[in-house]
């Protein structure tokens, strides 16, 4: 027998909980995916069970707000779980989620989508990028907040914007001894200064900046603007890092460079939008520099070209939580007003709400994208440098494909393996995208973006022999606690 | 290397009780809720993985998933990511960096 859902949720972030909430408050039927084994995300990543805090600062409040809020009778959170494909359905206007949790392989048919799987840390590569000891600042965060755990003991930190902002800060605060803390973007004072207003009614995130100069401050922290890491070097992990001083163009300044000892480097290049789902429906993508590059086309409702699928979050253009959290909401009423729970007069009523709001945060992630997508330009680096770690490609390879005539990201693919292993170009396809741009002298959005193909994350092969699409009783919903 | 406290940020944390993990068919003391990622991290070992193509050693890189740089034979399964799997007691955990990885 098959049920037909009315509404998946992938991912259990800022904005998929957001969306969760407001649909069910409307008396929708909610299934809220999520991989980790409880809800919150990147963002609002809950300590493991065993382990326990005091922490009651007003990031925790608010959290803990929207976790009490899960526990709804029409919201059923499927964590440890993961959607590794969605396929149409059985039934006209349908969609299939194809999942892989605790039980196995099994689709879920609904009427409705929504995509909330957020972002990742953005990489850039140089020689030595691929050293064990070199992580993302998303990576050097997690370690902190969630294990709390110090991943070294002397750290340089390269990267551009908040997210490095935060690491170093926390680093500091553990006890780590930070040896620099290199901010790339060459705009942040040029252009900072205009975007003064931006700041009006961010006097959350103003204090959070603060509380970070303090830590800067207290351990004076070599803090150095407009420069960048170029290389690593040492013996099965890191032990130097070299940088230098950037030119305006983003060119590392001969003559400036500095080499310190090291055993761990934190990458911050602010954040790529996570599309694996949105480009293997296919969805129809855009071009969005200040969001993180191609992210699904969406109307004023976040449905995105596909009748029936949404993008809400950091998965349609990199904005952050408070963002998200609008995005979410408002797909969320959008959905309950679609399937017939909201009257069009109630759901203008909570657009015209979230108005205000929505349009605060947009201009302030317009503002964090401009002066925080700056890469530097590191084309000058070996040949024999890897940029496709899972296929091991190197720099050359790619170089060689465009000289046979590669013009998309997708021909380096074909000729190189690039983007076909593990992680399916989640980490090389935004540098690969940029080396092609700089070759070929051709903006960036002429490269493309990579088609994905079910699976987007391995499954093992014997989950997937025993696929089951509606087959109710093989739906294990964790009723569980969700904190 | 394990926080104890967070200077700064007044809170104070537990772990969950400790619990016997065995890393490359040693015994080591661990925690509930912590990763395998963060449990190799902690007795030193950070090469976790070796690439089949070029033989260069692998590690944690994006701890959340994404980058599948961390594989390491968990309970007999390969190619598990490190840190995104909880530690239990007794768990066998080794990393690929022998002939066969």
């Amino acid at each position: 027998m098959s049920t037909i859902r009315e509404l998946v949720i992938v991912g259990a972030g800022p904005a998929g909980m957001q969306a969760a909430i407001a649909a069910a408050s409307a008396g929708v039927q909610v299934i809220l995916i999520d991989s980790s084994p409880l809800p919150g995300g990147q963002y609002y990543k809950q300590l493991p069970r065993p382990f326990l805090s005091d922490n009651q600062d007003s990031h925790h409040e608010h959290a803990h707000q929207l976790f009490s809020h899960l526990a709804n009778p029409h919201i059923e959170v499927m964590t440890e779980t993961m959607v590794w494909g969605i396929f149409a359905g059985a039934n006209a206007g349908t969609w299939q989620v194809a999942t892989y949790g605790p039980t196995g392989c099994f689709g879920l048919e609904t009427k409705k989508i929504i995509l909330a799987n957020g972002a990742y840390d953005r990489s850039i590569s140089f020689p030595g990028w691929d050293l064990p000891g070199v992580i993302t600042a998303g990576a050097a965060l997690t370690m902190l907040k969630h294990q709390h755990f110090l991943p070294g003991k002397r750290i340089l930190l390269s990267g551009s914007g908040p997210l490095q902002m935060a690491a170093a800060a926390w680093l500091i605060d553990s006890g780590a001894e930070v040896v620099a803390v290199l901010e790339s973007s060459p705009n942040l004072i040029k252009h900072g200064i205009r975007y003064l207003p931006a700041l009006t009614a961010q006097t959350a995130r103003i204090r959070e900046g603060l509380g970070y100069l303090r830590s800067f401050i207290k351990a004076k922290t070599n803090y150095k603007f407009g420069w960048s890491i170029t290389s690593c070097s040492g013996a099965g992990q890191v032990q130097q890092a070299t940088f230098a001083k950037l030119d305006s163009r983003g060119l590392p300044i001969p003559g400036t460079k500095e080499t310190k000892e090291v055993d761990t480097v934190v990458l911050g290049y602010s954040l790529n939008p996570n599309t694996s789902l949105s480009r293997m429906v296919p969805c129809e993508m855009e071009f969005q520099h200040l969001r993180g590059g191609y992210v699904p086309r969406r109307n004023e409702n976040f449905e995105t070209s596909q009748p029936g699928i949404y993008a809400a979050g950091d998965c349609a253009g990199v904005g952050g939580a408070p963002l998200s959290e609008v995005e979410g909401r408002i797909t969320g009423s959008a959905i309950a007003h679609q399937l017939g729970y909201l009257s069009i007069q109630e759901y203008d009523a909570i657009r015209e709400k979230e108005a205000g709001s929505l349009a605060r945060e947009k201009r302030f992630a317009d503002v964090l994208g401009d002066l925080f997508s700056f890469t530097p330009d590191l084309s000058s680096m070996a040949g024999a440098t890897i940029i496709c770690r899972c296929e091991q490609i190197s720099l050359a390879e790619i170089r060689a494909a465009i000289a046979m005539g590669a013009q998309t990201v997708t021909d380096i693919k074909n000729i190189t393996r690039s983007g076909m292993g593990n992680c399916q170009g989640r980490t090389c396809a935004t540098l690969i995208a940029g080396i092609l741009a700089k070759e070929t002298q051709r903006p960036i959005q002429a490269g493309g973006f990579l088609a994905t193909r079910p699976p987007i994350h391995p499954v093992p092969l014997s989950a997937l022999e025993n696929y089951q699409y509606h087959e109710d009783s093989s739906v294990q919903v964790q009723r569980g606690s969700l904190e | 290397m394990r926080i104890e406290n967070t200077p700064g940020h007044s809170t104070q944390l537990r772990r969950g009780k400790s619990i016997p993990v065995i890393i490359n068919g040693e015994k080591v003391s661990a925690f509930e809720g912590e990763l395998v990622s963060t449990v190799l991290h902690a007795e030193g070992i950070r090469t976790l993985h070796i690439n089949p193509h070029s033989q260069r050693e692998a590690s944690l890189y994006c701890m959340m998933g994404v980058c599948y740089q961390c594989l390491v034979t968990i309970d007999g399964v390969r190619n598990m990511r490190a840190c995104q799997t909880y530690i239990h007691d007794g768990m066998e955990i080794e990393t690929e960096t022998g002939e066969s990885a």
